[in-house]
């Protein structure tokens, strides 16, 4: 019996998520949008403000983060440019979340050292597979 | 769902109260050193998700609804406590996970409206509003059939602006559901319509259930959006809101297309009255006034604006008028003088010039490319008023006579008069000139008259022949002006004899400029002899026949001084 019992081999085994955003619902939506990759042997974290998220950051070195732009206690601005400028994590894949009419934000993101940006209310199956993509490599 | 997805589904949620990290794994370690129980946790698939398993250890099955999606193996017959702890855990995180489905799906319809009105509201016409409202009720509806209608009140007509699905037999099924179009649209509710009530209308009957959104605006009822099922398929109220709100967005998006098209409309009719009035006002006005001016439009210019140029002035008149018109009515008067300026005009311009002002029995024109274009045009006016006396020969009308004078010089062109009354003026001793030579050349009996000057400016004078007349004291001029008669106008029997005779008259000027009277009287003689209409001949033998019996002292230059104009 023993034999039979096997670990699985899940594609993306051992990679790290972490959803950063101060608000539950966006934070459940996001889990139930990337329910899949879980399956897929992707391990989901939370922080719901930027100061969490910057310790898990630091601890847990996970491979993609969608980090909120507007949040209490550091904001995700501020999150990114630690992580890519000081810490040199260029290894973590930043998204920020930004509300929609707030573009403006867009080019101080990406001068932060945030890879890409994603606009709320977004659009899960966008969400889905461009994590998918980003996860792949 | 069936047993298989089923189970899947469950272990997928035991999975999650698995996870690392997850309380459930320490309070089940906690449970489990108490009760001294090793334990092991696999899925349904045989993978083992937690825990250890070894031989000997009794099985527990983990199940929902008598479907089993994994097994807890325990070394002691404590494990059934664990299994069953572990079985409302998973059928917790399963409420959990149906709500977040639940959330997630309101979610994505959330978006979808967002995205759908933002692109909406950027279409600007119909079709387009209307394919791209179907196309996004049919992706997020399950139909086979979708309608878009609009509600036509001129006609009193249901026109089908998009659809899907539809038979071919369509036109002639939507003109049989007409009347219940105008009614479910009239009504401006949304509804699913029973199928039975479908089953009573044969255009519907390939449907098996319809729901319906009005397309309104405030409150009125633009038209409506129809989806439909061929298959046995209730659609559900949520569907219906989605529709609903989908046929929201629409109808606005309509009535913003419809102002932007009515203020389209609009501009283009502001344009096109400003291009009329421009048009007309360039009749009233001469384009190239205004351009000389340097502006491109009659509104661009102001008081004060002004340019000199040199041109050709050019009077045309035509002769004895005031004996015409004394004949006629004043209307028959205005028909006269309008068919005769309706001839002349398109010959100026053909030839560069512009009218610049009608005065009543004629006109003057301006010719910005100087003397030959003016003269060709005297030329071709005068041909052409030989037809349109041959013309009015047949209607038994009088033929009209037309003199023409041209002066060349300098121009000052410019806009006169107050900030109340503006008109397009030119002030130029060249104008008072040309005006007194077309005067003379009634003196002379020519059909064109030029000075010296215009002589002196034609590029290719080849193309004329010409008879010196002579130095003129023209009333208001210090010095006399040089006169020449272009004879090309004349009638072809006219212009015969003056080729015939040119050495002749130019013979006889000399011999009358030489004071020998005499003889210039007996060469004008011989002249007016062949041709009695030969006005200039008949005029200098009449002058010459005179001054035999004149005392002219050595300051005599032959100097006509007409004061008559």
């Amino acid at each position: 019996m023993n034999k039979k019992i096997k670990k699985e081999k899940e594609k993306y085994m051992g990679q790290k998520l972490l959803i950063v955003d101060d608000e539950a619902h966006i934070r459940m939506l996001i889990e139930q949008t990337l329910e899949d990759l879980e399956d897929e042997g992707v391990e989901l974290l939370f922080a719901e403000n930027g100061e969490e998220a910057l310790n898990l950051i630091k601890e847990e070195k996970p491979n993609l983060v969608f980090l909120d732009v507007m949040m209490p206690k550091m904001n995700g601005m501020e999150v990114c440019q630690i992580v890519k400028k000081e810490l040199k994590l260029s290894h973590v894949y930043i998204i920020l979340l930004t509300a929609k009419g707030q573009e403006v934000d867009r080019q101080k993101g990406l001068d932060m050292g945030a890879d890409r940006y994603m606009t709320k209310p977004f659009d899960p199956d966008e969400m889905l597979s461009v994590a998918e993509e980003i996860l792949k490599v | 769902m069936t047993g298989q997805t089923d189970s899947k589904y469950y272990l997928k949620a035991l999975k999650n109260i698995l996870k690392k990290g997850h309380v459930s794994q320490q309070v089940l370690s906690d449970i489990a050193a108490k009760l001294g129980l090793n334990f092991g946790v696999i899925g349904y698939d045989e993978n083992l998700l937690f825990g250890t398993v070894n031989e000997g250890f009794q099985s527990f099955d983990l199940s929902l609804d008598e479907i089993m999606y994994g097994r807890l193996l325990a070394s002691d017959d404590n494990g059934r406590l664990l299994a069953s702890m572990l079985m409302v855990l998973v059928e917790k995180e399963l409420a959990k996970k149906k709500i977040g489905n639940e959330v997630l799906g309101l979610y994505r319809e959330i978006n979808m409206i967002y995205s759908f009105s933002e692109q909406i509201s950027e279409k600007i016409d119909e079709k387009s509003i209307a394919e791209m409202a179907l196309g996004e009720a049919s992706q997020i509806i399950n139909s086979t059939h979708g309608l878009f209608l609009i509600y036509e009140p001129k006609q009193n007509e249901v026109v089908e602006l998009a659809s899907f699905g539809l038979n071919p037999d369509r036109e002639k099924n939507i003109h049989k559901l007409n009347i219940l179009l105008k009614e479910l649209i009239s009504r401006g509710t949304s509804a699913i319509v029973p199928s039975d009530r479908i089953l009573n209308n044969p255009a519907l009957s390939h449907l098996k259930t319809i729901m319906y959104a009005p397309l309104k605006v405030k409150h009125r009822t633009l038209g409506m959006v129809m989806l439909g099922h061929s298959e046995e398929k209730e659609f559900t109220a949520a569907e219906l809101k989605l529709l609903t709100t989908i046929s929201l967005q629409s109808a606005s998006a309509l009535e913003t297309a419809h102002l932007y098209q009515k203020g389209l409309q609009e501009a283009k009719e502001r344009e096109e009255a400003i291009r009329s009035i421009h048009e007309v006002s360039q009749k009233f006005v001469p384009h190239e006034f205004i351009k000389f001016l340097g502006k491109d439009k009659l509104t661009e210019v102001s008081l004060g604006d002004l340019v000199e140029k040199e041109v050709t002035v050019l009077f045309a008149d035509i002769r004895e008028f005031t004996t015409i018109s004394e004949n006629l009515n004043p209307e028959d008067n205005f028909l006269f003088i309008n068919s005769f300026n309706k001839r002349m005009g398109p010959i100026v311009r053909k030839n560069g010039g512009f009218i610049m002002q009608y005065l009543g029995d004629g006109f003057m024109a301006l010719f910005p490319n100087g003397s030959q274009t003016a003269l060709r045009a005297s030329v071709e006016m005068h041909s052409e008023l030989r037809i349109f006396n041959e013309e009015r020969a047949v209607k038994d009308r009088f033929p009209v006579k037309l003199g023409i004078g041209m002066q060349n010089g300098n121009l000052i062109m410019g806009i006169t008069g107050d900030v109340e009354r503006l008109d397009a003026a030119i002030i130029s001793d060249t104008v008072n000139t040309a005006s007194r030579i077309e005067g003379l050349s009634k003196h002379y009996g020519s059909s064109i008259l030029l000075t010296d000057n215009c002589k002196n400016n034609l590029t290719h004078p080849e193309e004329f022949d010409f008879r010196y007349l002579g130095p003129v004291q023209v009333k208001g001029k210090q010095k006399p002006i040089d006169l020449y008669e272009c004879i090309n106008g004349d009638s072809r029997q006219l212009l015969k004899h003056k080729l015939a005779t040119l050495k002749t008259f130019e013979e006889g000027m000399k011999q009358y400029f030489m004071k020998e009277f005499a003889m210039a009287a007996v060469t004008f003689q011989q002249i007016v002899k062949k041709e009695r209409n030969d006005s200039a001949a008949k005029l200098f033998l009449n002058r010459s026949a005179h001054m035999i019996t004149q005392e002219t002292g050595d300051d005599w230059k032959g100097i006509a001084s007409i004061s008559s104009k």
